[in-house]
């Protein structure tokens, strides 16, 4: 309490004491004790002068003759406690203001002088605290009343000796307690009081409780009667809420056996039998399968033999009618870091309570941070383990509240109290005891339970060393048992008879007691073996038998659509990276510094006599464009990366709740990809203007942007395989240099090593490289779509067609028929061998040729693939490849003209031809898509003939339908019997490599593979 | 508007409120256990004549006496009156009666209305 608060309540006491008559000894002497409580010593003098002063407690001797004609409250007094309860009201909580009202009428009710005017302004006092009317008389009632039949409310308890309540609306329960002691629940703030009417010695928390006094009864608390019978909190708070059904529900467990994958008994002939409304805990020393049973009970591990079942229902077996009905809180942390406490919880219950509205959702949420005592926290991010913000306990507490929250029928919850101060575990079992009340099935793993804590469960379960249960019962009785067990003096006694505690490690030390060697020291063996004592459990317990419940049991999860689990999913990432300000600046930033730097250092004075920068002459727009490249497919690859690491606990119980896994997926796809489209755009805008790059910026953001969206794809996709971050990291590279040497930039698709070449064709490896599929979508876009080439395209390749034919191939052609001509009569096989490739060549090249002005008539198939060449047609086909010179070198000077023609006409009409290649035509680029610097323009390779010139103008070939390979930066290919341009063609095939990716993710393909992988490797070692 | 006249009785005070005749006067004892009846009238009222008040309003009260309940409910007339422009509170009190004139003082503090202090 503040001294400001103090001195008004203060004020208050004094004038409610002044009305009529003025202060008694009594009431002066209560207003001490109440101060000396509040205060220390040297302050308690310097409150009662202020008291004395106000209430005139000093004149009123003198005064109190001439008073008595004064019936009325003074006006000034009336306005002094006006004011002070304003005060009052701006800074107690609502709680604290019902106590100070009860303080007020205590201090009334210690002389029972209650005249009108002391009423009244108590009253007033009431009703400037906004204290219901119906709720004062309650609180007046209890406070001043001293026989139990006058305080007739359903919101008063009385437990005494009597059988049954006196009056009609009381509760009653039977204790044993000299005199009364009577409860009083305050419903609008939730909060209990408890007095006593009698001569005995109760005490509330430790300490004696004086009769008639009202003392408040808070979360935990206990009143002990003196024959060592104790009254619990939430036992009291059971029967005041009595109205809660209790839900039908029954949980048998019987494990006969449970072994881990390597063999080893974990669980053995473990029989629960429980009921609703039970708090259970489990004890025993580490390692001796706790967790494990949890795990099993709750169904995430399946008992070798044996079987679990909720009404009925196979936990194991019939997942589909216990949805939601299990609440498991494990020991790991499930909270999003860049999250506040009231988001984590939010978008947890937004997934598992999809029947709710907002507001309801809303109210439950600061319903149960209130009840873990984080309101005041809710709006702090979580933080890391390492960067806290919140501290240890609270993080727990967080984690309890995402299950607690949806309240589920049975509730398993792993240590939840491990790590937290004594007060806050103490909390956390208050509040699960108080849900065991409401019904709820209660499991928990406990360490080393404070005596409170341990007496507060209905039922304990010790398991011992090797998966053996040994006790199962009452937990206090626990004590006495293996005290009896052991033969010990004193072995009746559960709890001290002093204090009432007990001591939970004193189990312990009994089941792990050693047996002692000769010189006194303890030696390794016990001297109850865990066997022995699972002996001693098996003739001495049964479980009880339970009720088999039929009915389906209630469930307390709602999941929602999968469309709005992917809206809840995906807002609460985008969330989470938004205020994630460090991540976010990095990687908005990450692209645009890129993109200046590279294009900062690339462009250069390229003008040819070196005085200005001309993008034409730009020699390293290859390179910028597949540095392009390999920074959309890192950038996808470094944010994606370790996306699901981080989840993955989270993932583990959203599982356990059925949420939907492609739910999931798509959150994270859309992000990512939104991430990567403005991270392509920034990369691609700011290179582009930097290099003068012009009209390529959507083209070339759609070919970043897709190759970002696969490389976000294959980063779920480790990141779904792998369980550290650094194996992922350290796979970057190895996903990423491939990418590079099999762009076809850094090394000649033609040079590559035998095995895996194919001439005139892209390798069927370098087609698994988006890297390769992007860049020949980038610059045969540039190539073929500049402002500049544009119209000229369709001419420049006929010319171009026309001149590989008229300069190569004709003369190529001629000379393989010379060959055949002068070998007509092949002598040896090898040279009968180059007769049949060259006949195979011949026919091939002819077999499509439009121009057949002087070809043979005779059926080519005749003549190349039987035995139908002759002299005669040798000779003919000599004079046709002449002839076939001819055409093609006409065909390319009509095109040469044209184009000229073409140029001229636009520079008549005002273009600038010369500044247009500037600006938009880049010659390097040019130079590597025709190939320019090929040293052979016609090459053999396993008896076709391939063109290695120009490969930007030439004409897809497919050999079937589906055939779509052609040579590196051919400007249309075949799709399905249809041609496109390869700009959409190799977006498409991006796409698909993406979705088949994510169906992989989606499947986890990968991490199935890595998971027999690493099986293997454990079965090798044995 | 219509203007609001309660006559005192043995425990309420005379309450007259009248727009035009700018008259806004509460007059006499207040004692009664719950005066809330009465004072609910002359918020309701106020309440109507807040949304188009009068340029001042000189808002006079008289009281030979009054007990806490009413203390509380002339907070919540005043409550009204500190958002009017032009409203001002004329605290009447007998020359020698010092506890009303005080108490009007610690009124006066509570609130943010300009107070004027007229004994008679």
């Amino acid at each position: 309490m503040s001294e400001e608060i103090l001195k008004a309540l203060t004020q208050l006491l004094a004038i409610v004491t002044k009305q009529d008559g003025g202060v008694s000894d009594n009431e002066r002497q209560f207003v001490i004790n109440f101060f000396q409580q509040e205060l220390e010593k040297s302050a308690v003098a310097e409150y009662l002068k202020l008291y004395d002063t106000i209430s005139g407690y000093n004149l009123q001797r003198v005064e109190h003759e001439d008073d008595t004609s004064n019936k009325l409250t003074s006006v000034k007094d009336s306005i002094k406690t006006l004011a002070i309860c304003k005060k009052i009201n701006k800074t107690l909580t609502q709680k604290q203001k019902v106590v100070v009202l009860i303080k007020i009428l205590e201090l009334v009710g210690s002389d029972k002088n209650f005249t009108p005017q002391r009423m009244e302004i108590v009253n007033t006092v009431s009703t400037v605290f906004n204290i219901e009317q119906g709720e004062y008389k309650l609180i007046e009632s209890f406070v001043l009343a001293d026989q139990i039949s006058k305080i007739n409310y359903p919101d008063i308890l009385i437990a005494d000796d009597a059988p049954g309540a006196l009056a009609s609306l009381q509760k009653h329960i039977h204790a044993h307690v000299e005199g009364h002691l009577v409860f009083m629940r305050v419903s609008s703030v939730g909060m209990y009081f408890v007095k006593y009417l009698g001569e005995g010695t109760n005490n509330l928390n430790g300490f004696i409780m004086k009769p008639h006094r009202v003392y408040l009864f808070s979360h935990g608390s206990t009143v002990k009667t003196p024959d060592g019978g104790a009254l619990y909190y939430s036992d009291l708070i059971a029967d005041f809420n009595e109205e809660i059904q209790t839900t039908k529900l029954s949980f048998i467990a019987s494990i006969d056996e449970f072994r881990f994958d390597n063999g080893v008994v974990g669980i053995r002939d473990v029989k629960i039998a429980e009921g609703p409304g039970k708090l259970i805990g489990i004890m025993g020393s580490s390692g001796a399968g706790k967790t494990t049973l949890l795990n099993i009970m709750a169904g995430l591990e399946k008992p070798g033999k044996g079987k679990v079942k909720i009404n009925g229902f196979d936990v194991h077996k019939d997942k589909a009618s216990l949805e939601g009905v299990i609440g498991y809180v494990s020991q790991d942390d499930l909270l999003i870091e860049e999250l506040t406490v009231y988001q984590n919880l939010y978008y947890n219950a937004r997934l598992c309570l999809a029947h709710l509205t907002e507001i309801e959702i809303d109210f439950r949420v600061l319903k149960v941070l209130e009840d873990l005592g984080l309101e005041q926290r809710k709006d702090l991010k979580v933080g890391s383990v390492l960067d806290k913000t919140i501290s240890g306990g609270q993080r727990k507490r967080l984690n309890i509240a995402l299950e607690l929250i949806r309240q589920p029928a049975i509730l398993f919850l792993d240590e939840p109290t491990s790590g937290l101060s004594s007060r806050d575990s103490e909390n956390v079992i208050d509040l699960l005891k108080e849900l065991s009340l409401k019904g709820k099935l209660i499991f928990l793993v406990i360490h080393q339970p404070s005596s409170d804590i341990y007496k507060m469960f209905d039922k304990m379960i010790l398991m011992d060393t090797g998966g053996y249960p040994i006790y199962y019962g009452n937990p206090v009785a626990a004590v006495t048992y293996f005290k009896k067990a052991t033969n010990q003096v004193d072995s009746s006694r559960g709890q001290c008879e002093v204090c009432g505690n007990v001591n939970p490690e004193q189990i312990f030390n009994i089941i792990e007691a050693k047996v002692v060697d000769e010189y006194g020291q303890p030696t390794f063996k016990r001297k109850v073996t865990p066997t022995q004592w699972h002996e001693m459990y098996r003739s001495g317990f049964k479980a009880s038998r339970i009720e088999d419940e039929k009915e389906v049991p209630p469930r307390s999860l709602h999941i929602p659509s999968r469309l709005v689990q992917t809206l809840i999913f995906t807002s609460r990432d985008f969330l989470a990276k938004i205020s994630n300000k460090p991540y976010l600046l990095i990687n908005m930033l990450e692209a645009p510094v890129l993109a200046f730097l590279l294009a900062f250092i690339i462009r250069y004075k390229s003008a040819p006599d070196g005085s200005a920068y001309i993008f034409r002459y730009n020699e390293n727009l290859p390179a910028f464009l597949l540095m392009s490249i390999i920074v959309a497919l890192f950038m996808g690859l470094t944010v994606s990366a370790e996306e699901i690491i981080r989840d993955r606990r989270i993932l583990k119980r959203e599982s356990f709740l059925n949420l939907s896994w492609n739910s999931y997926l798509l959150s994270k796809v859309s992000i990512l990809f939104l991430l990567s489209a403005i991270q392509t755009f920034t990369f691609i805008a700011v290179g582009n203007l930097i290099l003068e790059i012009q009209g390529m910026t959507l083209a070339f953001w759609l070919v970043l942007f897709t190759t970002s969206c696969f490389a976000n794809v294959i980063g779920l996709n480790i990141s779904s395989a792998f369980n550290s971050a650094v194996t992922v990291y350290v796979l970057i590279p190895l996903l990423l240099i491939p990418q590079m040497i099999l762009s076809g930039v850094l090394f000649d698709f033609d040079k590559l090593n035998d095995l895996l070449g194919t001439k005139g064709k892209v390798p069927v490896v370098a087609d698994l490289m988006t890297s390769r599929w992007a860049y020949e979508a980038m610059a045969v876009y540039q190539f073929k779509n500049n402002e500049f080439q544009k119209p000229y395209f369709e001419y420049e390749r006929e010319e171009a067609d026309a001149d590989f034919k008229s300069a190569y191939l004709a003369d190529e052609l001629k000379k393989r028929n010379q060959f055949l001509l002068d070998q007509l009569n092949p002598s040896n096989d090898s040279i009968q061998k180059l007769v049949r490739v060259n006949k195979q060549i011949l026919y091939k090249e002819l077999k499509n040729e439009k121009f057949t002005i002087g070809l043979p008539p005779n059926d080519l198939k005749e003549v190349f693939v039987k035995n139908g060449y002759t002299e005669r047609i040798g000779n003919e086909l000599d004079r046709y490849f002449d002839a076939y010179k001819k055409h093609y070198q006409k065909s390319y000077n009509r095109n040469a003209e044209l184009i000229e023609k073409k140029m001229a006409f636009y520079e008549t009409n005002g273009f600038d031809i010369q500044g247009e290649k500037n600006s938009y035509f880049n010659e390097s680029l040019s130079d590597l898509v025709r190939n320019i610097n090929t040293k052979e323009r016609i090459m053999e390779y396993k008896g076709n003939l391939i063109q290695m010139i120009n490969p930007v103008f030439q004409s897809p070939k497919p050999r079937h339908i589906v055939d779509y390979r052609a040579s590196f930066f051919i400007a249309e290919k075949n799709l399905i019997g249809t041609t496109i341009s390869t700009y959409s063609f190799n977006l498409l095939v991006i796409w698909t490599l993406t979705i088949f990716f994510y169906i992989t993710l989606y499947f986890e393909w990968l991490r199935k593979f890595v998971g027999l992988f690493s099986n293997f490797s454990v079965s090798i070692k044995k | 508007m219509q203007p609001l006249q309660l006559p005192a009785t043995d425990l309420t005070p005379a309450i007259h409120f009248d727009k035009e005749k700018e008259i806004f006067l509460i007059e006499g004892r207040s004692v009664a256990d719950n005066p809330e009846p009465t004072f609910e009238q002359a918020l309701n009222w106020l309440q109507e004549y807040s949304k188009s008040p009068n340029s001042t309003t000189k808002f006079c009260l008289k009281f030979e006496y009054y007990n806490p309940a009413t203390a509380r409910l002339l907070l919540n007339l005043f409550k009204v009156l500190e958002n009017m422009k032009g409203a001002k509170i004329i605290w009447q009190f007998l020359e020698d009666d010092e506890d009303m004139e005080e108490s009007g003082q610690e009124l006066a503090e509570l609130v943010t209305i300009p107070f004027d202090f007229q004994p008679y």
